[in-house]
């Protein structure tokens, strides 16, 4: 007899998501998460009498109550959580900022399409058929990879608008290099411009605490500082875990939410090294203000995407971090936000993992600091000086990202290669979050709610 | 069960399932995904609350007599007899 019908490894979004379906339908779930602290990616810290975020920038996926289609309220519906009572801040507006031209975008979608009539007119009712065409797309279901930037390039046939549309969309989601699968691009379109940007009220921490508060409503258990050395297999099946502590639990199932390169390492699944390893890492420095002294363009914006290059170079830089491009966000700059306490700004910049891994104890010093200092020198050519009077500053480089997070190689968006279905060689091993496909933190809860759906409800 | 408590005990399941659920207007022989906005996860749920309250497994194949208010029921009238 086993001692939980399903251990979900993990305490993330996907993860908490999986445990708030399992219990809340009778199954008996153990969350076990490495951590001491729930959220995975998106968690947060305390430093010098602030609560800091890790991860999130920006919910995607807004969509106001009542919208029954919506991901984010069936979301919530699935969850059995109040969507009216969970409230929302809209991002004030954002901006795509190349060599000599900016697009702005906001949650209303015309915004964007008058900036693209501004600058781009032919391609004003191209980009409109496009709406149209990505809106009626199935992105779920299994179709071969297929290039988002070709599809781009037939619709739009301008390569500078498709550079910009596709930052955004990239640096929230894309697991490739240099190109997306239509699919995932489609997912990502949509999230960001059709429903775009939100935070919750309060912090991460708030979001966490409520999905938390549901799992343990429902009967759910979870444990902390529980890291996992062996997913147990006897022949064919799975039998359960072993935590490093050397304690085995058993359990009917298993979902892995450790990502694909994790997974196979633990349960010995044979895998092509490699394929499954994403390169997409990043650098983000945090800077907490007691003034924010913007240019007037770029005051009120919520997120900035820029590069100072004519082409979008999104792939792993050469060097430890590549300034010439990245995310600036403003996580105070929200609809019915107030000012609290110094203003907070964060920069992110793509990163190169195998750098930042060779580099000794002192090195990994040095390249933190310089790099911060070419990020900062980078995002000052846009903003001016804006960190002079920094009261706090600190950095999460790919290693921190790996060793907080799990993710292999501190690629954020997991493998470039997904397993849709959330199958593994074994019947009752299954995976969800980032590595099966569903993108940012409504998806990565959802992807937790179809695998039970799918596999373990049914 | 009789007839009205059936019928109470799924419009409490759906209550359950969509808090914004509006009733007034219900054609109880009309599709209740239609009329109601459900998707396939919230049809799910029906089924999974029915498992979870009664005890009652509805296989796949039967999830089409469970389409409106009426022929659930139909459907769940002889297996909810002595409940």
């Amino acid at each position: 007899m086993a001692d939980w019908q399903l251990i979900i490894i993990g305490g993330g979004l996907s993860g908490l998501a999986a445990g708030i379906r399992a219990a809340r339908f009778g199954l008996k779930p153990l969350i076990v998460e490495q951590h001491s602290l729930p959220g995975g990616l998106n968690s947060y810290y305390l430093r010098q009498g602030h609560l800091l975020e890790t991860g999130l920038h920006a919910m995607t996926n807004f969509a106001p109550p009542g919208l029954k289609h919506a991901p984010l309220n069936r979301l919530f519906r699935q969850l059995q959580l109040s969507r009216k009572e969970f409230t929302t801040h809209e991002q004030l507006e954002s901006e795509v900022i190349f060599p000599g031209i900016s697009l702005r975008f906001s949650n209303d979608l015309n915004l964007l399409i008058e900036e693209i009539a501004a600058h781009f007119p032919l391609a004003a009712d191209r980009f409109r058929s496009l709406v149209r065409e990505v809106d009626a797309y199935d992105p779920f279901a299994e179709r071969p990879w297929q290039s988002a930037r070709a599809f781009l390039r037939s619709r739009l046939a301008e390569p500078l608008l498709e550079d910009m549309l596709l930052l955004p969309l990239m640096v929230y989601g894309n697991a490739e290099e240099d190109d997306m699968d239509i699919g995932q691009f489609a997912i990502m379109f949509r999230a960001v411009f059709l429903e775009g940007f939100f935070r919750p009220a309060g912090t991460i921490k708030n979001l966490l605490d409520m999905l938390l508060a549901q799992y343990k409503a429902f009967g759910g258990e979870i444990r902390f500082r529980a890291p996992v050395a062996h997913i147990l297999t006897d022949g064919g099946t799975v039998r359960g875990i072993s935590l490093q502590s050397g304690e085995e639990l058993f359990a009917d199932a298993v979902l892995s939410t450790a990502g694909i390169p994790g997974t196979a390492e633990m349960s010995g699944w044979p895998l092509e090294a490699g394929r499954y390893t994403g390169k997409m890492s990043f650098m983000e420095s945090i800077s907490l203000v007691p003034e924010l002294h913007l240019p007037p363009e770029r005051s009120g914006k919520t997120i900035i995407f820029y590069s100072l290059k004519q082409r979008l170079a999104y792939h792993r830089p050469s060097g430890p971090i590549d300034p010439s491009w990245g995310v600036i966000c403003f996580p105070d700059h929200f609809q019915g936000l107030a000012q609290s306490g110094p203003a907070q700004v964060r920069v992110t910049n793509a990163a190169n993992y195998d750098l930042w891994r060779q580099a000794d104890e002192a090195e990994y010093r040095r390249l933190k600091t310089d790099c911060g200092q070419q990020s900062a020198a980078a995002v000052r050519q846009l903003l001016g000086d804006y960190s002079r009077d920094a009261v706090y500053q600190d950095s999460f480089t790919p290693l921190t990202i790996e060793r907080f997070t799990g993710k292999c190689a501190g690629a954020v968006y997991g493998s470039p290669v997904k397993i849709k279905s959330g199958k593994t060689p074994w019947p009752n091993l299954f995976i969800a979050g980032t590595d099966q496909g569903y993108l940012g933190i409504v998806g990565a809860m959802l992807s937790g709610v179809t695998i039970v759906n799918q596999h373990l409800l049914k | 069960m009789t007839r009205d408590e059936i019928k109470y005990m799924i419009l409490d399941i759906i209550q359950d399932i969509d808090d914004e659920a509006e009733f007034d207007g219900l054609d109880e022989d009309k599709p209740l995904r239609d009329q109601l906005d459900l998707d396939s996860m919230d049809f799910l749920d029906i089924v999974m609350e029915l498992r979870k309250r009664h005890k009652l497994q509805v296989p796949e194949e039967d999830y089409p007599q469970l389409a409106t208010l009426m022929s659930c029921v139909n459907y769940l009238e002889p297996k909810l007899k002595d409940a």
